[in-house]
């Protein structure tokens, strides 16, 4: 996957879109979008990136007492907070912008499945460098999960192959390195960006808001219903691939994962706080405020619908996801279709609306 | 016009022809003539279509591209293998996994910058072009591999993350093996199509003329020489088709080369119909050829050498475009730009090797090229130096010379 602006020579967009009846340009629109901005950094993002940074702590933590005393106890403890760190980076994965975006997180934090023949090769030889961009499937979630749930048959003969220096130094390398990048993220957030990103409040296609929402929609295509459902289900491919779910070895977290990050973006399109059911200025009531002064369709409640749409959809679905792509593959087929739907509305429709451009294309693929 | 035996053309003469036929543009130049349905021909029930050397000298560029990229297992010595097909003393080489290959007499650099046409009294040339692709291949190895594990930076060869792909690039930014992929295409592929096999003098050599008037066959063959001479202009865009009797609905997915960038080209909406266009050509020149209508013939190697220097400058164009915008990103997307770049690059080095149908000549010759090249990797640190201001002027320059706007070619 690569984002590559399209600057489709903004002259021409402007002139072109100046006949659109729903430019918000348009002196009648007034929303507020840097209290949408506000809303954004200060009731969602950066709550979401210290519950995160939170989470991780408590995860070294469990690395460090499995290192110190692996059993099948502690194991089992590490793998909760695993567990537990991985469903709050499905409310962090979204937000890749600022920092996130330079040091590019998501594809260091979460690309899957993992290269777990070099992740063997790394720790049997104890050399390797995180930072390379090549070594983005041997860290991560995934390599955790690889390691934890998947380096041997049972809990016994994975406490047996976790219990020596090498994999112990790899464990700590993995759980360092996303401390430390995340910690950077939030420090980046919490001393000054926060401010950068509430004042670029302009309607451009540098802008905060403009920035965001494409980071948002290329979250939810690429790396929610395509990586997540599409690709497992081999929608981009001649066959299904059930190894491609998220947390593969673990087995039964890849619905949880998906519903979990689900429920984010649906949160963050609906300006909902963290962990709380408080709503602020959001994509969903700037839609509603364009569509009370330009009399047209209620495209927040069709949004919302195919949310709900994809959520139920999904219920239907084992908790093992690469399960159900074996046993009964037209069922994630189905869920595919319905977070399709919803690409069609936000990224054609609610773009539209916002005169917000799409400023990622697909690469060719070579 | 209706010329049944004649020895040497001049190249004004078929530019006449080219141009008093065109004017018949409701297709009635020869109603006798009718291209069939697929490219299918046969002769007392047996095929008359042959372009096996094609097939096979695009399936040993695909195993050198590739073999570019295994960091673990490449030598400079198989891949040099692999371009010549025969060991550094010349003797019999087998680089390729497939054994059909390893028994191949064909190569690759045999036919790179080798057509009549443009190479034959220009040895010079095409010896340094052949050259050109060796320095690639060996610079892979000497300059990339051992930087495998290091963060490429300007002026420092090494890898760089290209959204969650990594890719590898030299000191100045570029990836070898896609300029030998893309060079690959024009100094290969499109010189082999459109300067030699689709050119009178291969087409009508010696005794061709004659021979295809009689219908009389190469030795033990099916073909007339004529007849196969077109077929392999076409195997050069069809050769590793999986149906290549019908092989417009697959275009794109049969190479890496031309039928993949053909069908590029065909998927961007300005550009829909000239996949069928081409094909049409092909189908109809060769129908000409059994019907001994030289002159419906040459108009379609001329409506082929337009359309395949189009799709090779539209290319050119859409990924310097795409690179502009990877460097206009904040941060800048260098990866992705200079993946783009290095594709850009391959493609503006194989318009050296586009033909302009009226004057014979390419499009851009040599050292028009060779300063766009200069333009874009010159420079102390090559890519890294780039600016959007001097892409934009490449694009413009090579826009300038066809029916189409950078705009349309960059999206």
């Amino acid at each position: 996957m690569k984002k590559v602006l399209t600057l489709l020579l903004i002259g021409a967009l402007l002139n072109g879109c100046s006949s659109s009846d729903n430019d918000p340009n348009d002196p009648s629109d007034d929303f507020d979008r840097a209290a949408m901005l506000a809303n954004w950094a200060d009731n969602i993002i950066v709550p979401a990136l210290q519950q995160y940074v939170e989470e991780l702590g408590s995860l070294r933590a469990a690395v460090t007492d499995f290192n110190g005393a692996p059993t099948v106890n502690s194991l089992q403890t590490l793998r909760t907070e695993w567990l537990d760190a991985y469903m709050v980076w499905q409310q962090v994965s979204m937000f890749e912008i600022g920092r996130a975006e330079t040091i590019t997180l998501r594809n260091f934090t979460n690309i899957y499945p993992a290269d777990a023949q070099q992740i063997d090769e790394n720790i049997a030889q104890g050399e390797y460098n995180l930072t390379l961009p090549s070594t983005n499937d041997e860290q991560g979630f995934p390599a955790l999960d690889y390691l934890i749930n998947g380096i041997a048959g049972d809990d016994a003969a994975i406490v047996q192959a976790l219990d020596n220096d090498n994999h112990k130094t790899y464990l700590n390398d993995l759980i360092t390195r996303m401390v430390d990048m995340a910690t950077e993220v939030r420090n980046d957030w919490t001393s000054g960006y926060r401010d950068t990103f509430v004042n670029n409040s302009g309607s451009m296609a540098t802008s905060a808001v403009n920035k965001l929402v494409n980071d948002f929609i290329f979250y939810y295509e690429k790396a929610l219903r395509a990586g997540k459902i599409g690709i497992p289900a081999g929608v981009f491919s001649t066959a299904p691939l059930s190894d491609r779910v998220e947390a593969l070895y673990h087995g039964d977290a890849s619905k949880a994962l998906f519903l979990e990050a689900l429920n984010a973006s649906q949160n963050f399109f609906n300006g909902k706080h963290f962990g709380s059911a408080t709503t602020g200025e959001s994509l969903s009531s700037y839609l509603t405020y364009l569509n009370t002064i330009k009399d047209g369709e209620d495209l927040a409640g069709l949004i919302n619908n195919q949310f709900d749409a994809s959520r139920t959809s999904a219920a239907n679905l084992m908790d093992n996801l690469s399960q159900q792509v074996i046993t009964n593959n037209a069922r994630m087929l189905e869920t595919y279709d319905q977070l399709q739907m919803n690409v069609v509305l936000m990224k054609v429709d609610m773009f539209q609306a916002l005169n917000i451009q799409v400023d990622f294309v697909d690469a060719d693929g070579d | 016009m209706r010329i049944s035996k004649i020895k040497v053309w001049t190249w004004a003469m078929l530019g006449l022809v080219a141009l008093s036929s065109c004017d018949n543009d409701d297709d009635s130049t020869n109603p006798s003539i009718e291209a069939p349905a697929t490219y299918s021909f046969t002769r007392e029930g047996q095929s008359t279509v042959s372009f096996s050397g094609q097939t096979a000298r695009i399936q040993m560029a695909t195993e050198l591209i590739n073999e570019m990229k295994d960091f673990d297992n490449a030598t400079l010595e198989v891949l040099l293998e692999m371009f010549r097909n025969e060991t550094a003393n010349g003797g019999d080489a087998n680089p390729f996994e497939s054994a059909d290959l390893n028994a191949s007499t064909k190569s690759v650099r045999g036919k790179t910058a080798a057509s009549r046409d443009f190479f034959s009294t220009n040895a010079t040339e095409g010896a340094e072009i052949k050259q050109d692709f060796e320095d690639w291949i060996a610079a892979q190895i000497s300059e990339v591999f051992p930087n495998e594990n290091v963060a490429a930076a300007a002026g420092t060869a090494g890898q760089i993350a290209d959204g969650s792909s990594t890719r590898y690039v030299s000191a100045k930014g570029l990836e070898y093996n896609q300029a030998v992929n893309k060079g690959l295409i024009g100094a290969l592929m499109l010189d082999q199509m459109l300067n030699h096999y689709l050119g009178v003098a291969v087409l009508d050599e010696a005794t061709n003329r004659a021979d295809n008037d009689n219908e009389t066959v190469a030795d033990g063959k099916t073909y007339t020489t004529m007849e196969h001479k077109w077929d392999e202009a076409f195997g050069y865009l069809f050769g590793n088709s999986a149906n290549p009797a019908n092989p417009v609905s697959e275009i794109g997915n049969e190479d890496a080369f031309l039928n993949k960038y053909l069908g590029s080209v065909e998927d961007d909406a300005d550009f829909s119909g000239i996949a069928q266009e081409v094909f049409d050509a092909f189908k109809l020149g060769r129908a000409a050829i059994v019907a001994k209508a030289y002159d419906v013939r040459d108009q379609q190697a001329a409506i082929l050498r337009e359309a395949m220097s189009t799709v090779i400058a539209v290319r050119a164009v859409y990924y310097l475009q795409q690179g502009k915008n990877g460097l206009e990103q904040n941060p800048p997307a260098y990866g992705a730009a200079f993946h783009d770049l290095s594709e850009g690059f391959g493609f503006i080095y194989s318009l050296r090797f586009t033909r302009q149908s009226q004057t014979g000549a390419p499009y851009f010759n040599k050292s028009e090229v060779d300063g766009f090249i200069n333009d874009l990797i010159g420079s102390t640190n090559g890519f890294w130096d780039l600016t959007p201001a001097m892409l934009d002027q490449i694009s413009n320059s090579i826009a300038a010379k066809f029916d189409f706007t950078v705009a349309q070619a960059g999206s």
